[in-house]
């Protein structure tokens, strides 16, 4: 069974039809992703599977359950963890406020994750008592994967975590995720290509709010005319 | 021992809060009636101030009818003293009874702010005082309306010197209480709630629960600091269900620090006392019996130096100290350490 399926679905933002028909599906383990132009809807479709944005027609199934109407609140206890684009951390609580915020349950393996997302982010130990607002795009984006990992979510759907940040931090940031992949299925918007290629294997384009476009990272790679098509590089 | 193991700043702290302490336990052995009933009310209005940082502060909630609990309590006293006696049992009843009255109050303001805005919620808060107070005021026969209510209050708290350890212990209790709160679970939600809502959502979080648990706790402690102000001032009129006194709430929770709980505290230290010595000074010039200009004045002051309140600006400073202290223990450190640091 898919870890997450979508199916014709439309989404829409007041008078505005934003996606028109994106269908996907993603089965557990796998790193996928989203690829496409500014305004493609590849952030409207996550806000939409998080439930933050109505669904007009279709259906996104998460385990076999569907997730529409469902409030995002509830759709994040099933266990999807979000990163949003804008990192999603609270200023003025500290990293160790942010990550004991996250947790859903109080036990072991929940002490066991934190301890393996400040070890995946030394930087976060390092500034671990410290308000999230002292800290820099890339630590506050470190903060914001690091966190949606402490209930170990089946999914964890992330918004483009390279936007904003340097080069030297944005490589640390691909090599985190990669290692995060290793054991979660995570799906990633992303316009930095090179990013999108370190971390995932297979990849949806969406254009015009509809998937136009699916396969694999490595043949994508190769393929200049479709790159240049549907990514403008 | 403690003291040793804290660093220079927090040392301060602690030996300014211990010498205030101090101070106001010994303020009713050589101060004067006027400044012990001051002074007791300030506790009490702090304690109010500070239910009110809790809405406004923690989870963001605009009530503009927050003077219902202030005077629901006080107002709750008062019936019961004067309708079935003066005595302790009468007092927890009063308690008990005012303790459910906000509740029930929270419960409608925490369905209303779940479903409509922010601003729709400030309006119809500040509707339902007013009809709370329209209430009491034709209510003639039990609350006397606007003449308001005198009664009679059972012993220790009919001494002034007993109602002033009463507030004292009371604002202590109460501090210690909401700041044990805002520390807890609970309160790192109505924080992220204030922050941004819908990222507390991301994490799974129901936020129309947290801000009504919020209300609760808000408004049960705003209810109680009602019961003391009614046994202070064995008096209660409906001017205490007047929105004046949701503003004062808020001016005090403002200048003090608003989001920094004991920033209350001194906000309303500093309101009250300000207050009182205009009034003093009417006699002096004619300008000081307009001392709201003044009260005025302060706020406008506070808000364009420091935006955060008194205890913000203190916090923020103490943030850049530690900050700069940082950067230069940094710039200390080899270059191959630095690199990790």
């Amino acid at each position: 069974m898919s870890l997450l399926k979508v199916s014709g679905l439309v989404s829409y933002i007041g008078l505005f039809t934003i996606l028109h028909g994106i269908d996907m599906e993603i089965q557990p383990g796998e790193a996928v992703a989203i690829l496409g132009r500014n305004g493609a809807g590849k952030t409207t479709f996550l806000r939409t599977v998080m439930g933050l944005v109505k669904t007009r027609s279709g259906t996104i199934e998460y385990k076999g359950q569907s997730l529409v109407g469902k409030p995002p609140h509830k759709v994040s206890k099933m266990g999807i963890g979000y990163c949003p684009e804008d990192y999603g951390v609270f200023n003025e609580l500290s990293i160790e406020e942010n990550l004991i915020l996250a947790k859903h349950k109080n036990d072991a393996a929940t002490a066991e994750r934190i301890a393996y997302v400040l070890d995946l982010f030394p930087d976060l130990k390092k500034a671990f008592k410290r308000p999230a607002r002292t800290l820099s795009g890339g630590q506050r984006q470190m903060l914001s994967v690091g966190r949606s990992l402490v209930n170990s979510p089946p999914l964890i759907l992330i918004d483009e975590p390279s936007k904003g940040l340097a080069p030297v931090v944005i490589e640390k940031m691909s090599l985190a995720l990669k290692e995060i992949a290793r054991n979660s299925t995570i799906l990633l918007v992303e316009q930095n290509f090179h990013m999108a290629l370190i971390v995932t294997d297979r990849y949806y384009i969406i254009d015009e709010g509809k998937t136009v476009h699916n396969g694999l990272m490595k043949d994508l790679e190769n393929d200049k005319e479709l790159q240049h098509k549907h990514l403008g590089l | 021992m403690i003291l040793q193991r804290l660093d220079t700043i927090r040392k301060i702290e602690v030996v300014i809060i211990v010498a205030l302490a101090i101070v106001l336990l010994i303020v009713p052995h050589v101060a004067g009636t006027a400044t012990v009933t001051m002074v007791s009310r300030i506790m009490i209005f702090a304690v109010f101030a500070m239910s009110y940082d809790i809405l406004r502060g923690y989870v963001g909630v605009i009530h503009l009818g927050y003077a219902l609990f202030i005077g629901g309590g006080a107002y709750f006293v008062g019936i019961l003293f004067t309708q079935f006696g003066v005595g302790i049992p009468m007092l927890l009843l009063a308690v008990v009874g005012t303790s459910v009255y906000s509740a029930i109050w929270a419960l409608i303001v925490g369905k209303i702010s779940g479903k409509s805005g922010m601003i729709a919620t400030a309006m119809i808060t500040m509707a339902f005082a007013e009809i709370m107070r329209s209430l009491m005021t034709s209510w003639f026969t039990v609350t006397r309306g606007a003449d308001g209510l005198p009664f009679r209050v059972p012993p220790p708290f009919n001494d002034r010197t007993m109602m002033f350890y009463a507030s004292f212990i009371f604002m202590v209790i109460m501090a210690f209480l909401l700041y044990k709160f805002t520390k807890s679970p609970t309160g790192r939600v109505w924080q992220a709630v204030r922050e941004n809502e819908q990222r507390a959502i991301f994490l799974g979080y129901n936020t129309n629960r947290a801000r009504t648990i919020a209300l609760l706790v808000a408004s049960v402690v705003g209810g109680l600091s009602g019961v003391m102000f009614g046994l202070l001032n064995r008096f209660v009129n409906t001017d205490l269900l007047d929105m004046q006194m949701t503003i004062n709430a808020m001016l005090y929770s403002l200048i003090g620090g608003t989001g920094t709980l004991f920033g209350a505290i001194l906000g309303s230290a500093l309101v009250v006392y300000f207050q009182n010595l205009l009034l003093d000074l009417r006699g002096v010039h004619f300008i000081f019996e307009r001392w709201l200009l003044f009260i005025g004045a302060l706020y406008i002051v506070v808000v364009m130096f420091m935006p955060r309140g008194i205890m913000g600006f203190y916090y923020d400073w103490k943030d850049k100290r530690a900050q700069k202290k940082r950067l230069l223990q940094e710039a200390k450190l080899p270059p191959q350490l630095n690199d990790e640091a």
